[in-house]
C-alpha cells in the first residue's frame, strides 16, 4: 500500500527548478535579485543495486549493527551549476558557487 | 505616455525596479548568468590590501560579457530606467565601478584618449562612439539617422577599455555619463579637452538614447515622429 502510493505520487529522480530571491536562499545574503535554483527531486526505486540488497541482508543478519548505513540510493546532484553573482541591498557584490544542481542521479 | 510594467504600482516600487528586473532576466538565462558572474567575480576579487582587484582581468571579463551576451540583456542592465536612488545606484554598479572605473586619481581626458588610441581596438570603438553618438541638431532625437541602437551599442562597446564610461552618480532626475578623467592640467589644449569630455557629459544624443531605451519608447521611433 505505502510503496504503491509513494510511486504514484513521486516521479523518478530528476532536475527541477524554482525562481527564488537571493534572500530566500537562507545563506545570510540580503538581496532582491532573483536566481534560478535547480534541485534534485524524485524517487530512486528503480536504481536499487545489488549493493543495496546485500547491505540490507547484512543488516538483517546482524553482521552490521552499530554503523550508520544507507541501503537505498538517493536522489542527489551529480554536478553543480556555474557560479552565480548578485548585488545585495548594501550594494556589495557576492559570488556563490555550487548553489544549484546541474545534473541529478541516484547515488 | 507608455511606461513599461511594474514601476507604476506603489506597493512594489520599493522592491521592484527595472534594473532589478534586468538582473532577473540575466540570471534566468544561462549564458548571461555565466558571463555576468564571470566579470562580477573577477572585478570584485580582492588581491591584497594595496590592490583591490586586477583591473586588467576585470576589463577583459567585462569585454567578454558585452561582446558575447545579446543586447536584449546587456542594454537592459546598463540603461534601465529608475525612479528611486536604490535603482539608480544598482544601475551605476552594473560595471563594478570600484574596479573597472574609479581610480585614486583622475587622469587628464586627453591623456586617457591617447592611451585608448594606442590600442587599435579601443581606438576603433572610440571612433564608432563618436560616429554613432555624435549629437546632431537636424533631427528630433539628436542622433545620426535617429539610430538610438547604434549609439547605445557603441557606448557599451567602450566598456572594458581605458576609456570605460559610467554614470557619475545615482541621480534619478538627470543622467550624467563620463569616463574617469578631468580636464585639469590641459594647458593650451583645454578647449579640445572640454570638447572631448562633453561628448560624454553633455551629449543630447546619448542622453536621449538612454532615456528612450529606459522608457521603452525607442522601438519604431521614426514613424511616431
Amino acid at each position: 500500500g505505502r510503496r504503491k502510493r509513494a510511486r504514484a505520487r513521486h516521479k523518478p529522480c530528476e532536475l527541477r527548478e524554482l525562481e527564488v530571491s537571493v534572500s530566500e536562499l537562507g545563506l545570510g545574503y540580503e538581496s532582491d535579485e532573483t536566481v534560478l535554483f535547480r534541485y534534485c527531486s524524485g524517487t530512486c526505486e528503480a536504481a536499487v543495486r545489488s549493493y543495496d540488497l546485500s547491505l540490507k541482508s547484512m543488516r538483517s543478519r546482524r553482521k552490521i549493527r552499530k554503523e550508520k548505513i544507507r541501503a537505498r540510493p538517493c536522489c542527489r546532484p551529480l554536478a553543480y551549476d556555474d557560479d552565480v553573482s548578485f548585488l545585495d541591498t548594501y550594494n556589495r557584490y557576492y559570488t556563490v558557487n555550487e548553489l544549484s544542481a546541474k545534473e541529478c542521479g541516484c547515488v | 505616455y507608455p511606461l513599461p510594467c511594474t514601476g507604476m504600482d506603489p506597493a512594489t516600487t520599493s522592491k521592484s525596479n527595472h534594473c532589478l528586473d534586468a538582473a532577473k532576466a540575466c540570471n534566468l538565462n544561462d549564458n548571461c548568468k555565466r558571463l555576468r558572474s564571470g566579470y562580477i567575480s573577477t572585478c570584485s576579487r580582492e588581491l591584497s590590501a594595496t590592490e583591490p582587484c586586477s583591473r586588467r582581468k576585470c576589463h577583459k571579463a567585462l569585454r567578454q560579457f558585452f561582446d558575447r551576451v545579446p543586447g536584449e540583456f546587456t542594454f537592459r542592465l546598463l540603461f534601465c530606467s529608475c525612479r528611486d536612488p536604490a535603482c539608480a545606484e544598482r544601475r551605476r554598479q552594473t560595471i563594478v565601478p570600484s574596479c573597472s572605473y574609479e581610480d585614486k586619481e583622475k587622469p587628464n581626458c586627453l591623456d586617457l584618449r591617447g592611451a585608448c588610441r594606442a590600442d587599435h581596438l579601443c581606438r576603433s570603438r572610440l571612433a564608432d562612439f563618436h560616429t554613432n553618438c555624435q549629437a546632431t541638431f537636424q533631427s528630433m532625437t539628436n542622433c545620426p539617422g535617429d539610430n538610438f541602437q547604434a549609439c547605445l551599442g557603441s557606448y557599451a562597446g567602450l566598456i572594458g577599455f581605458d576609456i570605460t564610461p559610467n554614470y557619475v552618480d545615482a541621480s534619478t532626475t538627470s543622467i550624467t555619463i563620463s569616463p574617469w578623467c578631468s580636464c585639469k592640467g590641459s594647458g593650451n589644449m583645454e578647449e579640445e579637452c572640454e570638447k572631448f569630455l562633453r561628448d560624454f557629459t553633455e551629449n543630447p544624443c546619448l542622453r536621449n538614447a538612454i532615456q528612450a531605451f529606459g522608457n521603452g519608447t525607442d522601438v519604431n521611433l521614426a514613424p511616431k515622429i
